[in-house]
C-alpha cells in the first residue's frame, strides 16, 4: 500500500473507532446500536489490516484478544437474559436499573439512562452485542487473510491447476 | 453546574480502553505514531464531537460525550497497556 494511506489510515480508524462507540451507545435512542456500532468498529479495524497486512498492523488482534472479547460480550447478553428470567419469569425481560427498589439511589443513577424510555439494560444489551460483532466481523477477515498467507507457503496443489479429467 | 451523565462516559470509556490496549509499535514496518499524532487524534476528537452534539434528551454539554470518552479511552489504553506488546507474527 501506497505511504500516504499509510499514514492516514491509523488516525481515521481510530476515529471511526470512536464513531463506533458512540453508535453503540446512543443505541435505544438514536439511528444505530449494537450491530451497527460493532460493524463500524470492526471496518476500522479490518480497514488497518488491509492497508497494513496481517503482520505489521500497528492495532494487535491475538486470537486469545478476540477469543476473550467475543466471549465477555456473549457471556454479559446471557447472563442480562438469565436476570430477566430469574426477576420476572421472562428470558431477557427489561428490569431496568432499579431491581424491586432494593438499588441504592447512587448506584441507580449511575446505571441508569436518563432520557424518557429509560431504557433499563437495552444500552448493556446493545454493549455485549456491539462487542461480538466487532470480534466476529474482524475474525472472518483475519481469517481469510490468514488462508491466503498459508496457501502462499503451502505446497499443495492449486485447485485451478488440477486436472478435472484425470480426477473423474 | 453542569450536570454530566455518566452512563455513556463509562461505557465509551470501557470500550475504547479496551481498543486502545490493541495499539502497539511496529518498527520494521517504517512507521512510527509519535505523541504528535495523538494529540491530533484528540482534537480532531473534540472537534467532531462537538459537531455531531449530544444525543437527545442527554443535552448536559454541547458535544458528543460518548465520542470523547472514547478518544479518551484509546489513549489511556494505548499509554497503560498498548506499549510493549509482541509482535503478532510471534504470536
Amino acid at each position: 500500500m501506497s505511504t500516504i494511506l499509510k499514514i492516514f489510515v491509523f488516525p481515521a480508524a481510530m476515529v471511526i473507532m470512536c464513531l463506533g462507540v458512540l453508535t453503540i451507545l446512543g443505541g435505544h435512542i438514536t439511528p444505530g446500536g449494537g450491530f451497527q456500532g460493532g460493524a463500524m468498529i470492526a471496518a476500522a479495524l479490518i480497514f488497518c489490516l488491509i492497508v497494513y497486512g496481517l503482520k505489521d498492523s500497528p492495532l494487535h488482534l491475538s486470537h486469545d484478544f478476540l477469543a476473550g472479547v467475543e466471549s465477555v460480550g456473549a457471556l454479559l447478553f446471557v447472563l442480562l437474559g438469565i436476570a430477566g428470567l430469574v426477576f420476572s419469569g421472562f428470558y431477557l425481560y427489561n428490569l431496568g436499573v432499579d431491581i424491586y427498589h432494593i438499588v441504592p439511589v447512587a448506584i441507580k443513577n449511575l446505571f441508569d439512562y436518563p432520557d424518557p424510555t429509560h431504557a433499563g439494560i437495552l444500552p448493556y444489551l446493545n454493549f455485549a452485542v456491539g462487542l461480538k460483532v466487532m470480534v466476529g466481523l474482524t475474525a472472518v477477515v483475519i481469517s481469510f487473510m490468514g488462508f491466503k498467507e498459508y496457501e502462499k507457503g503451502s505446497t499443495e496443489t492449486n485447485v485451478e491447476d488440477l486436472d478435472y479429467e484425470e480426477v473423474e | 453546574m453542569i450536570n454530566i451523565y455518566i452512563g455513556p462516559l463509562i461505557l465509551g470509556l470501557l470500550l475504547g480502553f479496551v481498543l486502545g490496549t490493541r495499539i502497539r509499535d511496529v518498527p520494521r514496518s517504517g512507521l512510527k505514531f509519535t505523541t504528535p499524532v495523538y494529540l491530533v487524534f484528540i482534537i480532531v476528537a473534540f472537534i467532531m464531537a462537538y459537531a455531531l452534539g449530544p444525543f437527545p434528551y442527554y443535552v448536559d454539554v454541547p458535544l458528543a460525550s460518548g465520542f470523547v470518552a472514547a478518544a479518551v479511552g484509546i489513549i489511556l489504553g494505548k499509554l497503560t497497556f498498548g506499549r510493549g506488546t509482541k509482535p503478532q507474527a510471534e504470536n
